[in-house]
């Protein structure tokens, strides 16, 4: 869909406004707030429509995904400046970390859970997540500072969290990288207490990239 | 049947109060009310060294701040956290920013240029800002004077736009 066109709903609805009394009785009203009101109106619906094709940016059902892959240098770069050990800075980059956005433009709670999403490669194989917890084994037999732990953690997107209306959320999830493209299948329970009828998100193909800095 | 424009006049003052309150102390989004659970503890010390007890804060509200400078909404957040600073002077509303488990060097080299007049705590290991649990980064807290936690915001905001500053106007003493 072009940015430029209205959506067939509100084409409709415009429509219909112009064949009712409702529109020409508008003839009635001051010309220049009538007109700005709808140039406003169409404004914010092309802002809406261009946002939403931004590649890698998904909205359905009230709420915004993105999903991407950091390469290896990102890795790097962001926690050797948070001034992470080598040691966990090598461990990073044998990882996959993928940066997840969303926001949640419900009414209702949306649930953000990503032990409950799928990674799976084109043949169907499992791609395997690395939890929190496991984060915090590995980082207590590496003996990294608790200073980059809390760091780290603080970049990690929740393992669960009840979003309000309106808020954001943003963070890594980090994953074993599989040789292959790999998609993620994201589900979101809805309402308080997980009631609702779900919303689930599929990605496109994405790739991990490898610490020489060539992709795999 | 006949009322009385006495009676009517009457009604109208006792509501009155009622509806100054509910304008008074409207909630801007993105500020959740919490249970008024009592604030963990908190005493930590800035860059030079001086520490601030949250206790000793007990009878005036207190806006916690938790922040780190390689967090995006931390940093456009923060000119309007100076900004709702010098309203806030001389009022019983108090600002404390913690920073989470950053160095003196990184907090150093970001704060005077965004927002020189703000002073932090320095949370070095990040245990304080764990057991006070907020959701993400930036998070801000709103303790009330009984040392009881009462708003949450979510996310990064403009602290010094008018909604916010009446908000928190209201919910000091007159």
């Amino acid at each position: 869909m072009s940015a430029m066109q209205p959506s067939g709903v509100h084409y409709r609805t415009l429509t219909h406004l112009f064949n009712t009394n409702f529109f020409w009785e508008c003839g009635q009203w001051p010309l220049f707030p009538v007109l700005s009101y709808f140039l406003i109106t169409f404004s914010l619906l092309s802002a809406t429509v261009a946002h939403a094709s931004e590649p890698g940016i998904n909205q359905t059902s009230g709420i915004t995904f993105s999903i991407s892959v950091r390469t290896p240098e990102q890795i790097r770069a962001f926690y050797t400046g948070r001034g992470f050990p080598e040691a966990a800075i090598l461990e990073l980059e044998s990882k996959c970390l993928l940066t997840v956005g969303m926001q949640n433009n419900r009414q209702d709670i949306v649930w953000l859970e990503p032990s409950k999403w799928r990674f799976v490669t084109g043949n169907g194989t499992e791609v395997p997540r690395v939890s929190r917890d496991e984060w915090t084994m590995r980082w207590t037999k590496l003996n990294i500072p608790l200073a980059s732990r809390a760091t780290f953690g603080w970049t990690q997107l929740p393992e669960s969290r009840d979003l309000y209306p309106g808020e954001t959320a943003g963070g890594n999830i980090v994953v074993v990288p599989p040789a292959d493209t790999f998609t993620v299948e994201a589900i979101f329970e809805t309402a308080a207490n997980k009631n609702g009828a779900p919303i689930k998100f599929k990605s496109a193909p994405l790739r991990c990239g490898n610490p020489s800095g060539a992709s795999k | 049947m006949r009322v009385k424009p006495g009676w009517m006049l009457l009604l109208a003052l006792w509501l009155m109060p009622a509806t100054l309150w509910a304008q008074e102390i409207t909630r801007p989004a993105g500020l959740v009310i919490l249970d008024g659970r009592a604030a963990p503890a908190l005493a930590l010390s800035d860059m030079d060294g001086k520490t601030t007890d949250l206790k000793a804060l007990k009878g005036q509200w207190v806006l916690v701040h938790f922040w780190a400078s390689w967090c995006g909404p931390c940093r456009r957040e923060m000119p309007t956290l100076q900004a709702l600073q010098q309203q806030i002077k001389g009022t019983r509303l108090a600002l404390v920013l913690v920073n989470t488990a950053e160095t003196d060097d990184e907090v150093f080299s970001f704060l005077p240029t965004v927002a020189p007049e703000l002073n932090t705590l320095m949370d070095r290991d990040g245990l304080a800002t764990e057991r006070w649990q907020p959701r993400g980064l930036p998070s801000t807290f709103i303790v009330d004077p009984e040392g009881r936690l009462r708003y949450l915001a979510l996310g990064g905001r403009n602290w010094a736009s008018a909604e916010y500053v009446s908000f928190l106007n209201a919910l000091l003493p007159r």
